[in-house]
Formats: structure tokens, sequence, C-alpha cells
């Protein structure tokens, strides 16, 4: 038989209980649109009969109230681990193809302004020549276009040069990053493991530790696993960077110095574990794998396809104006190109127009027809078009997989969104369910309170 | 389902529609659809390519106009070269002709032979654009200059520079032509040359040797059929570069069109594009507007 109080104490435990999802639907509704909050549900338990009875008493079998038994934060730690996957693979093709489409950019083909267009007129320019060789206007054309199409090479070598600087200040930053995050980190799993020793509420700390973990994935491709103290474990190509309270920290050890210049080699990382064990070499993924690889595969590739374009122009161009005569009766003539690459190559120092070797040597005069022998070395044109429609190709390839990737990865994300984000209307809803058994609950006391009244009052007033 | 999932998905549905938009706005107002080589890799390499044999078929016209100019310049001073030796064949005619004339008179039509010859050396300096077009690949401005320069009575000599290609043009891939003609193919080979023949025909009216004037006769003759075949063949040359050229501009024309239809917009399309995914993009905002406002709450007292 339980106590005259009894309902008082149920009602009174459901008011607290009732208190508390108000202050967690609250709390939600507060972080709605707060990035990388995730959810909490407030968990309510029965207050039954005491499960080992005192020696003469007896339960009612009715329960006594409700107990909060903790607030849960709603993840799943397996799609959190898909989530961080998906968004490194993106960040990784983001990077990419951010950086190729500026290069291509600076490519300006097709258009009047490239490459393509500066050998058109240089062609041109030594025809008018052919027909013209007495003409110092016609030389001086063949010079100045011929500059143009040096400049152009230059143009595109400094443009794909400038982009490799961007890339590694980039992975100088992102490095940085990295090894900020990780102790971090590494502070955040101590404090959760202090605190959930001591029984505080982690939900916060647990927030930015996942927001942190998913960081390190999209700058490192980096994976995550839970530990059972609550903290997070990070390893980089499986090569441990924070283990709980400690963090490793994550080097560039070749390919670019400290000033952001390059030193010749591919980039290179290293890993210092945190655990102590020997210093590592890892492949990093997401977006500081995609600047290592633009900086150790696509750019030099490119750059190197255009030297040999630059160069075999250059090489090609000198035989055939070495091997006539210029109009001051030189033969050889003086070479038209210096520089072996696409950075490099100019117009010769000193080169005037009347250095033009329009004429054939056996011949001399007015002859005009090496001019056209070193029209018809201009034979660069198939490669270059190669080059430029070969480099589209991945531009539009890495395009498509970021597009593709972003598909796959705003799925994702809403998976996690459905579990983890805040909607307004369940909250409202679980607001006025809250509110409503608050004041059921206050009337249950209402209640109480008459029936003891009724009790004390007006009992034993017979024949009064 | 979420507050946060329906905005983000509302803001991506917009951005692509407006991604999409901006796309086509690009293509209209560039009036291109390859404005970077991976918007169509294999079009750029297309449109690169077609634009580099534009710019040759339209070299190979203009080569051709240079060609016409001096196979024209030939021809035209050709021309006088026949009427020039005619005239100086019917002189040679009229001295012949002993019986009714004097020794003055004869004189008289040695001093017009001797007019003959200046007009017909100045004919052989003949330039276009400051070359002579019968000097072969010299460097200099004459083609023929007297022996003693200045005195027109001694020796004319070919003072040119041969060469066997000559000054050609190329007026199709592949296909070139020589568009001038050497002093010696016109005015006969050294030693035996018109001006020689002259020299000799002036000499012998001087001098009344009848059996001079009569071998004269024969040899300008010579010159004059010479003189006319290269003309003939001037033409000959000059026909084939003009078919050369309207082959290059029809097809530089051709190309034009080439281009434009690998490179350039289809305004017609373009804006209908742009007028729908400008519908897709207004649907995706009234959508997103109508979507986002209510919640729960709009509908609690």
């Amino acid at each position: 038989m339980s106590g005259s109080f009894s309902s008082l104490n149920t009602a009174l435990s459901a008011l607290r209980y009732q208190q508390t999802a108000l202050d967690v639907a609250s709390t939600n509704i507060a972080n709605a649109s707060t990035d990388g909050y995730v959810r909490r549900r407030a968990l309510g338990q029965t207050v039954g009969a005491a499960a080992a009875p005192a020696l003469w008493s007896r339960s009612n079998e009715v329960g006594s109230g409700v107990q909060s038994s903790g607030v849960e934060r709603m993840v799943d730690p397996l799609i959190d681990t898909r989530v961080r996957r998906e968004h490194a693979r993106q960040s990784f093709l983001d990077t990419k193809a951010d950086a190729l489409t500026r290069v291509e950019g600076g490519i300006a083909e097709p258009g009047d302004s490239g490459v393509s267009a500066a050998l058109i007129d240089f062609r041109k320019a030594l025809h008018d020549l052919v027909n013209a060789p007495g003409s110092d206007a016609a030389r001086s054309q063949v010079v100045s276009s011929a500059a143009v199409v040096a400049d152009s090479f230059n143009i595109q070598a400094r443009n794909v040069s400038d982009e490799a600087g961007d890339q590694r200040a980039r992975a100088l930053e992102s490095q940085q990053q990295v090894n900020d995050l990780a102790t971090q980190l590494a502070a955040t799993n101590k404090i959760i493991a202090t605190a959930k020793a001591n029984g505080t509420d982690t939900s916060t700390l647990m927030d930015s530790r996942d927001q942190m973990a998913l960081k390190l994935a999209e700058l490192t491709g980096a994976t995550a696993t839970q530990r059972s103290d609550g903290g997070m474990d990070v390893a980089i190509g499986g090569v441990s960077l924070v283990k709980g309270s400690t963090a490793g920290s994550l080097e560039i050890t070749a390919g670019i110095d400290s000033s952001g210049a390059a030193d010749g080699s591919p980039v290179a990382f290293t890993v210092h574990p945190a655990d102590g064990t020997a210093d590592t070499v890892v492949s990093v993924e997401g977006s500081l794998g995609a600047s290592a690889e633009l900086l150790n595969v696509t750019l030099p590739n490119y750059l190197a396809q255009l030297d040999g374009i630059a160069q075999s122009f250059a090489s090609d161009l000198n035989a055939a104006q070495m091997g006539g005569q210029d109009a001051n009766g030189n033969a050889p003539a003086k070479a038209l190109f210096t520089g072996n690459s696409a950075a490099t190559i100019q117009v010769t120092v000193g080169f005037t127009l009347r250095d033009v070797a329009a004429a054939d040597p056996l011949v001399g005069g007015s002859d005009s027809s090496n001019a056209d022998k070193m029209a018809d070395a201009i034979t660069v044109d198939d490669d270059y078009q190669r080059l430029v429609n070969g480099f589209g190709s991945d531009v539009a390839s890495v395009k498509r997989l970021s597009d593709n990737q972003r598909a796959m990865s705003t799925q994702i994300d809403a998976s996690r969104e459905q579990l983890a984000g805040v909607s307004i209307d369940e909250e409202t809803v679980n607001m006025v369910m809250a509110q409503h058994s608050y004041e059921a609950a206050a009337r249950v006391m209402t209640t109480v309170d008459e029936m003891l009244d009724t009790l004390i009052n007006r009992t034993g007033m017979v024949g009064r | 389902m979420t507050q946060s999932m329906l905005s983000h998905q509302a803001l991506g549905g917009m951005q692509t529609a407006m991604g999409r938009v901006a796309k086509a706005q690009e293509q209209l107002t560039t009036g291109r659809i390859i404005n970077r080589p991976s918007d169509d890799p294999s079009g750029a390499t297309t449109a690169m390519r077609i634009r580099s044999s534009m710019a040759m078929q339209d070299q190979y016209v203009r080569n051709g106009d240079d060609a016409v100019g001096w196979l024209n310049q030939a021809d035209g001073t050709l021309t006088s070269v026949t009427d020039q030796v005619r005239r100086a064949r019917e002189i040679a005619l009229q001295g012949a002709n002993d019986g009714a004339m004097g020794q003055d008179a004869r004189d008289a039509l040695a001093t017009e032979i001797d007019q003959i010859r200046q007009g017909l050396v100045s004919s052989a300096n003949t330039t276009y654009l400051d070359r002579p077009i019968f000097g072969g690949l010299t460097a200099g401005g004459r083609a023929y200059d007297y022996q003693v320069p200045g005195d027109s009575s001694t020796q004319v000599d070919f003072i040119g520079l041969s060469d066997p290609n000559g000054v050609v043009r190329t007026i199709a891939d592949g296909a070139k032509v020589r568009v001038d003609v050497e002093g010696p193919d016109v005015f006969g080979q050294p030693n035996d040359t018109v001006f020689d023949h002259l020299t000799a025909l002036a000499a012998s009216l001087r001098s009344g040797n009848t059996a001079g004037i009569t071998s004269a006769v024969d040899s300008l003759a010579v010159d004059g059929t010479r003189v006319t075949n290269v003309q003939a063949e001037i033409g000959a040359r000059t026909n084939r570069v003009e078919r050369a050229q309207s082959v290059a501009t029809d097809s530089a024309l051709s190309l034009k069109s080439s281009l434009s239809e690998v490179e350039n917009t289809d305004l017609a399309k373009a804006t209908v594009d742009l007028g729908l995914q400008n519908v897709a993009y207004q649907a995706a905002l009234g959508a997103t507007a109508r979507v986002i406002q209510p919640s729960l709450l709009d509908f609690l007292r």
C-alpha cells in the first residue's frame, strides 16, 4: 500500500521530466541551423517499484512516476564514417576540378589569342615574306609575330607554374591546418574522457569532435574510429595521427620548402605517429592529396608536353632559319629563337629584321624559298591540338566525376541530416506534448490536493 | 525530413537551375558554344584545325592576288614588247625595199630603230613592287643594262639572277606557280638578243647592207614569235592562278561555315534554352519560397 502523498511525488517527477523534455526541445530549436549540431532526445524511464522490497513492504505495482534517464545524441557512427569518406572524395575531386578549370581558362583555346592563333599569324607573316622578300615591313612582321608565338608559350607556361605555386601554398596551409586540428582533437578527446568519467554531458564536445574528424577527412582523407572513452582516433593512410589524448603530426618531407617554393622533387608526406612508432611515408587523399597529385603529375605532365612542343617548334624554325641567308648576306643566318622550354623560349636578343633568312644561300638575291621552308617548318599545330584536346578531356572528365560524387555526397548528407538534423515540426510536437503533460501532471497535483482536503477537512464531521 | 534538408535541397536545386541559366547565357553572350576546351574537347580541336586551314586558304588567296599582279604586269609589258618588235620588223621590211629609198630615209629609219631599242630596254626593266619582272631573283632594280651604263649605243646585257625555280607563289596545298619570266626567255639568249638584232639592223640600215637588213627581218620574226609564245604561257599561268584562287575562296567560305557550325551558338536554340532554364529557375525559386515558409507553428494558435 503506497502512502497518501506518493501520487504527489509521481506528479512532481512528471513535472521535472517534462521540464527536461522542454529544455531539450528548446536547445534543438535554438541549434536548428548550427553547423555540426546533432539533434538530442530526452530519454524517459518509468520509476517502478523497488526491485528488492524491504522486509515488510510490498509493491502496489503501479509505479511511481518517471525519471530522465539521459539525453541521447542522434548519430549513427556508420553513416558518419560514410559521410567522412564521401566528403574526402568530394574535396579531392573539387580541388582538382577547380585547379584544372583555372589552368584551362589560361589556355585561351579555341580563340584568337592562344598559341594556335599566334602560330597561324606567324605562318601568315612568313608567307607574306615569301611574296615580298625585299620588304622591310614583311620582315618586321615576321620578327614581331615570332615574338608573339614565344610570348603565348611563355604565358601558358607561367599560367601553369602560377597554379603550381598556388597549390604549394595551399598544401602548406592545409598541412598546418591538419596539425592544428590533430592537436585540438587530441585535447577534445582528453576532455571527453574526463567528462564522461565524472558523468557530465559530453554531447557538445562530441559535436565538435565529429566536426574536427570530418574536416581532417576532407583535408587528407583520414579515417576515424571511435574510442570506448568517447574520444576519436584518426589515421592518415592507415598511420595513426591522433590516438586518444596524444596527437602526432603530418609533415611535407619533399617537394615544397618552407617558403612555399618547389624543391624539384615530387611532393611526399610523412606522419610522425601519435603512438610514438616510427615515422611513416603515407599517401594522402582529400584536398591535400589533390594538391599533391596536381603538383606531382597533372601540372608537370602538361608543362612537359608544352615544353616539348615549344622546344621542337624552336629547333625546327632555327634549323630552317639557319639553313638560309639573311638580308645582309650572312649564311648560316642567326638563330631566330633561344630557350628550350615553353617558359624560356624567346626571340634571340638583338635579332633584327634584316636577320630573317628569306633566301636560299645557293641562290641569294631576292630569293624567298627559305622563308617558304620556314613556314613549312611550323609543324607543331597537330601536337598542340592533341595536347589541348587531351587536357580538355581531362578537365571535362574530372568535372563529370565531381558532379557524380556530389550527387553521392548529397545523398549521404541527406541520410545523416535525416537522423541528426532538427525538424522544427517535430520539436514543436515535442513541445506541445511536454506542455500538455506538464499541465496534466499539475492537474494531478490539484486533484490529490483536493482529495487530501476532503480527507483532512471534511472527514469526521458527521453530525456537526 | 527536416527543415534544413529542405533548405539544402532547395538551395542545391536553385544553384543547379541558376548554373544552367548561366551556361545558356554564356553561350548567348559570347555567341559560342565552345568557350573552353572542356566544353567539347573534340569540337575544340576541330575548331582549331578549321581555323588553321582557313588561314591557309586565305593565304592562298593573297598569294594568288600577288601572283596575278606579277603575271598581269608581265602580260601588259609583253604586249608592248610585241608591238615594238613588230614595228621594228616593219621598218626593216621598209628598209629592205631599197629601190625607192635614199640613204637619208634609211638613216631616219635607223634612228627610229635606236629609239625602239631604247624603248625595249626600258620595257625589259619593267618592275612590279620594285622588282624587275624579267630579272629573275636579282636583288637589284634592273634586269638589263647597257655595257657602258647610260650609253644607249653600247651592247645590252642581262644582269638579272637566273634560277631554275624563279619567283614562285604557293597558290594551293603543294601547288606552286612561277610568276616571273626571265629576260633571256623573252629577249633571246646572250649575243642573240633582240637588242643585238636591232643594233645590227640599225648598222645595216646606215651602211645600206641589204643582206643584213633582210637577215634582221628574219631574226626579228623569230623574236616576235618567242615573245608571243611567252605571252601565251603567261596567260595559261594566269588562268591556273585564278582557278586556284576561286577554289581557295570557296573552301575558305565553306570552312568558315563549318567553323560556325562547330563553334557558334545556334541562337534560336540557345534563346529557347535560356527561356526554358529561366522558367525552371523561377519554378525552383517559387517552390522554395512556398516550402521554406510554413512550419507547424503557423498552424498552432
